[in-house]
């Protein structure tokens, strides 16, 4: 009995050690030529010294690289920042291995979980350092914990992923590499939160750099920095313009800022025309042979205010990579026939959500009769069946995609047939029948009464985002609509009026894409329950109640049937427990079909240099996966010489 | 002269009060703020927005107070300290921003300026000597075709062509080599091979109207009795006609001057847009759609400021050039 509990313990905690044997006895490490002349004139020390004791050996993709380049890439002018993050901004304490099946330390040299998963036991390397060359250390961690985390006026509400039963984490100091993150409730998911973009918030604070700015630290010195800054009118404006917890602007602003990324901020973020990084001398990453990461020296970003101009430069071979604003339908031909003269190749990225367009009905609605017509699932299932699927594929999608529900991918081992199938086939005769079941009168124009004797009208919001021709879609799901007596009224607006409209609740019905096509859909499942805020609103009051149960609405028994059963996914321990339980909870989601999926996508595509080499084919790439950033280090150049 | 010019900058001061109070207005008038983008911009990140932080920063960024008092902080910042107020995009002060795109502004105004008067000058005069000639027909013909054509139409189709056909990198006023260099002789060279896609296709744009305005107006000069006495005395046609009448037909283009000001910063914004120029154009855009209001409100003050500053210029300029107009 003893025996076997501690096996288990040992198997957990194994199961997220890293095999180092490269590490074992004197590896010869190696830098990048342009450092050896701040080597010999002692401005760096050497190679060896800027390491870890046990540096993060990368899995090549093809071979050991060469040294040397410049990646040119680009972003749109504003308002893409994101787009550095997820090129070269995603070290975390543990990662998602490229293909995002397991997890692995990063940062982290060891991680153990406890038993009843509340406990994580993070050990860093021996020896990491800042951008800078100082330390990072669990002191680092602490701050951002004690003193970014757990100060109410630089984070007024805590981020979802650190909290567990509606208690923040605790993290703990065990000693200089090792920290506790302990939760008051089972909490098995975490690991994975930790593992995507939104984990990076304990190692982006450098307590060495920071602490000048913080209230706690600095209390007399503030006021003088302030006066210098005039974007700043208190320490939090202040601290918040040196460093941001989400990436916004302001990180990308900062050039000061001690990274762990592999390549260091030259040209910030601001009224340019580009964006330049250059290599992290104290990147802790080397690849097998002992060679620092990462491989090319600096990368560029241009600044260009309209994808159609992106498109232009990259089939003209001024870019060695993009993706983002231009791999969609509508340049899809121009990059294709570009390739020969813009020396690149299209290679698979596999990001795909669980719909690229589904009708979201508000089930909370304000009004009585509609929120009674929402709310009956034989309605939704009517509705569903009106649709032809096919036909909206091949006319605006290019007969990209196939006709789905909100559902998992068939390439993911949580595909349920029956959910991404159930009630697509488009079938009018049945859908008339069912309605009228439900509405049997209608209108001298032939369409459907509501209860109330009035002609049952749902008004659809429709805003033209993400390149997915949403008022095109919703024009032929007016006229299926139409041929079984319902009336669709597309009202088009644009994403910010849509964004106060559901933030109150305001929102007949809209149209929108769903993420949880891949294993995402573990953490986020925002399309499967009423979870929380951020872009799909079909239940916001039951969402409300989800995370507080004395706020928004209690609702029915199947849809806290369906809550109680994702708390149960959150809990789990092992992976296969948690897999069984998630396989339930989407059966249940699946019965409540609480919103109707139309097209379910093909694998997206990216632009990338002949000459480029060690770039996965078929990365995955999601909103919270921020890829590609995780493999860019080993990324080179093979001028083919 | 002096009281003329006083008496200007005098009604200037409540014009441009209620400007900067409209401008305000509109801006708000967009459902949602600043945040609400932000928020989206979360979402698509994975991240879902708490409420509490949201709250907390409309708090900070003073967007939970009235619209008045909003008004009055951004108006009293610009009055007593010149301080426009923050870009809550950028996270910088907007003076900090405008200026520098400012001057791209302006000196792609002026050569577009120069481009289109030096082509389109020349031809109103032709037109008009040689009305209904073969020289007159074509040169309208083709004035009109690059009126009709829009020019960002203009502005891609030329790209396109410099890009497949020469090879040339286009897009924004430098290649990337010579973006953050100092400037130098070649930077400056660079600079040419760049710039004149911008000033061609937006100052095509104009010549049509241009060229119309020049032959018409030189058309009506020509017929008056004081061109007949002239050539009855027996000066030469090109000095008769460069003396008098081409001085008179300009007087409309001149007026039209004072606008060439406000336009360097509001309009072409499509052109600079799809070209990715560093001017206030694409600035503006985004700053209306982001809501990034007091950054907005700047730009559409300065607009306004611009536009009282040209007409003063051109009214004095008008002065200079026509000896029969008096400011009084």
């Amino acid at each position: 009995m003893i025996l076997s509990k501690a096996l288990k313990r040992a198997a957990l905690s194994t199961a997220l050690a890293l095999a180092f044997a490269s590490a074992a006895g004197a590896v010869d490490y190696h830098q990048a030529p342009m450092l050896d002349e701040k080597v010999a004139d002692g401005t760096l020390p050497p190679v060896a010294e800027r390491l870890p004791e046990n540096p993060y050996v990368e899995t090549m993709v093809d071979s050991i690289g060469d040294y040397g380049g410049t990646l040119r890439t680009t972003i749109l002018a504003n308002g893409d920042h994101y787009n550095l993050t997820r090129t070269v901004a995603n070290e975390l304490l543990v990662r998602w291995d490229p293909a995002w099946e397991k997890i692995e330390p990063s940062l982290a040299e060891e991680v153990t979980v406890s038993e009843d998963a509340t406990t994580y036991t993070i050990k860093l390397r021996k020896g990491l350092k800042w951008s800078d060359g100082e330390p990072f250390t669990v002191d680092d961690i602490m701050f951002w914990y004690e003193d970014v985390f757990m100060n109410e006026s630089l984070t007024p509400s805590k981020s979802s992923s650190f909290v567990a039963g509606g208690e923040p984490v605790k993290v703990t100091k065990i000693d200089d590499d090792t920290v506790e993150f302990k939760f008051a409730v089972p909490y098995g998911l975490f690991l994975q939160q930790l593992a995507y973009g939104q984990g990076h918030q304990p190692v982006i604070f450098p307590k060495h750099y920071l602490k000048q700015f913080h209230e706690k630290y600095n209390a007399e010195g503030i006021p003088a920095l302030l006066d210098e800054n005039p974007a700043a009118n208190d320490w939090v404006s202040l601290f918040n313009s040196k460093v941001s917890l989400t990436f916004q602007p302001a990180y990308w602003q900062n050039v000061d800022l001690p990274t762990m990324n592999p390549w260091i901020l030259t040209v910030p973020y601001a009224d340019g025309e580009r964006v330049a990084v250059t290599r992290n001398p104290y990147y802790w990453k080397v690849d097998p042979d002992g060679n620092q990461l990462p491989y090319i020296d600096n990368v560029t970003w241009a600044k260009v205010d309209d994808p159609q101009l992106m498109v232009l430069k990259m089939t003209s071979g001024e870019f060695d990579f993009a993706f983002r604003h231009i791999n969609n339908a509508t340049f899809r031909s121009v990059l294709y026939d570009g390739q020969e003269s813009g020396n690149y190749h299209f290679i698979d990225v596999q990001d795909l959500p669980a719909n690229d367009a589904v009708l979201l009905l508000n089930l909370n609605t304000d009004d009585p009769v509609k929120h009674e017509i929402f709310n009956n699932k034989d309605f939704r299932i009517a509705l569903s069946h009106a649709i032809d699927r096919q036909d909206i594929i091949d006319l605006i999608y290019v007969g990209q995609g196939r006709p789905a529900q909100v559902a998992v991918q068939p390439s993911h081992e949580l595909y349920n047939e029956t959910q991404a199938t159930q009630y697509t086939e488009y079938d009018p005769d049945l859908a008339n029948e069912m309605l009228d079941q439900i509405m049997p009168e209608k209108d001298g124009e032939g369409f459907r009464l509501g209860p109330d004797g009035n002609r049952f009208t749902i008004n659809f919001m429709v805003s033209d985002v993400f390149g997915l021709s949403y008022p095109d879609v919703m024009q032929m799901v007016q006229e299926y609509a139409a041929d079984v007596g319902l009336d669709i009224q597309i009202r088009t607006t644009d994403r910010a009026r849509l964004n106060t409209m559901w933030s109150a609740n305001e929102q007949d019905a809209y149209i929108w894409n769903c993420v949880g096509g891949l294993s995402e859909v573990y953490t986020d499942v925002r399309c499967y329950m009423p979870f929380q805020h951020a872009d799909i609103f079909f239940a916001t009051k039951w969402s409300d109640w989800y995370s507080d149960h004395a706020k928004g609405e209690e609702p029915p028994e199947n849809v806290k049937e369906l809550m109680a059963a994702y708390d149960k996914v959150n809990e789990a321990v092992s992976d296969e427990d948690r897999k069984a339980r998630m396989e339930e909870f989407l059966e249940l989601s699946a019965n409540a079909f609480l919103n109707i999926g139309i097209v379910s996508p093909e694998p997206k595509y990216m632009m990338v240099s002949n000459d480029l080499k060690n770039v996965y084919d078929g990365i995955p790439i999601n909103g919270i996966l921020w890829h590609p950033a995780p493999t860019l280090s080993q990324w080179y150049f093979d001028d083919g010489e | 002269m002096l009281t003329f010019l006083a008496k200007r900058l005098l009604y200037a001061v409540p014009t441009l009060f209620a400007v900067s109070i409209i401008a305000f207005i509109i801006i708000q008038l967009p459902p949602g703020d600043y945040l609400t983008t932000l928020m989206a911009d979360w979402a698509s990140q994975g991240g879902a927005v708490e409420a509490g932080t949201v709250a907390a920063m409309r708090e900070r960024y003073g967007l939970d107070q009235p619209i008045y008092i909003q008004y009055y902080k951004w108006i009293w910042g610009i009055l007593t300290r010149g301080d426009f107020g923050m870009s809550f995009e950028y996270g910088k002060p907007v003076s900090d921003l405008i200026w520098s795109r400012l001057g791209f502004s302006f000196l792609l105004a002026f050569l577009t300026l120069i481009f289109s008067w030096v082509i389109a000058v020349p031809i109103g005069i032709l037109s008009a000597v040689r009305q209904y000639s073969i020289a007159d027909y074509a040169a309208t013909f083709i004035a009109f075709v690059f009126l009709a054509l829009p020019n960002f139409v203009l502005a891609l189709a030329l790209m396109y062509a410099m890009s497949s056909w020469f090879g040339q990198s286009v897009g924004g006023l430098f290649s990337p080599a010579y973006i953050d260099a100092p400037w130098s002789c070649a930077k400056l060279w660079d600079f040419a091979k760049h710039v004149w896609l911008p000033v061609f296709a937006i100052g095509t744009g104009s010549l049509a109207a241009l060229v119309r305005i020049m032959r018409a107006n030189l058309l009506d000069e020509l017929r008056k009795p004081y061109v007949t006495t002239a050539r009855a005395k027996g000066v030469s046609e090109f000095q008769l006609l460069m003396r008098y009448p081409v001085r008179i037909a300009l007087n409309p283009l001149i007026s039209a001057l004072g606008w060439i000001l406000p336009a360097a910063v509001s309009t072409e914004i499509l052109v600079s847009v799809v070209m990715s120029l560093p001017t206030t154009g694409p600035l503006l855009l985004r700053s209306l759609l982001a809501q990034d209001m007091y950054l907005a409100g700047s730009l559409i003050l300065l607009i306004s400021v611009l536009t009282i500053i040209g007409t003063l210029v051109s009214d004095i300029l008008l002065a200079i050039a026509d000896p029969r107009i008096r400011l009084q």
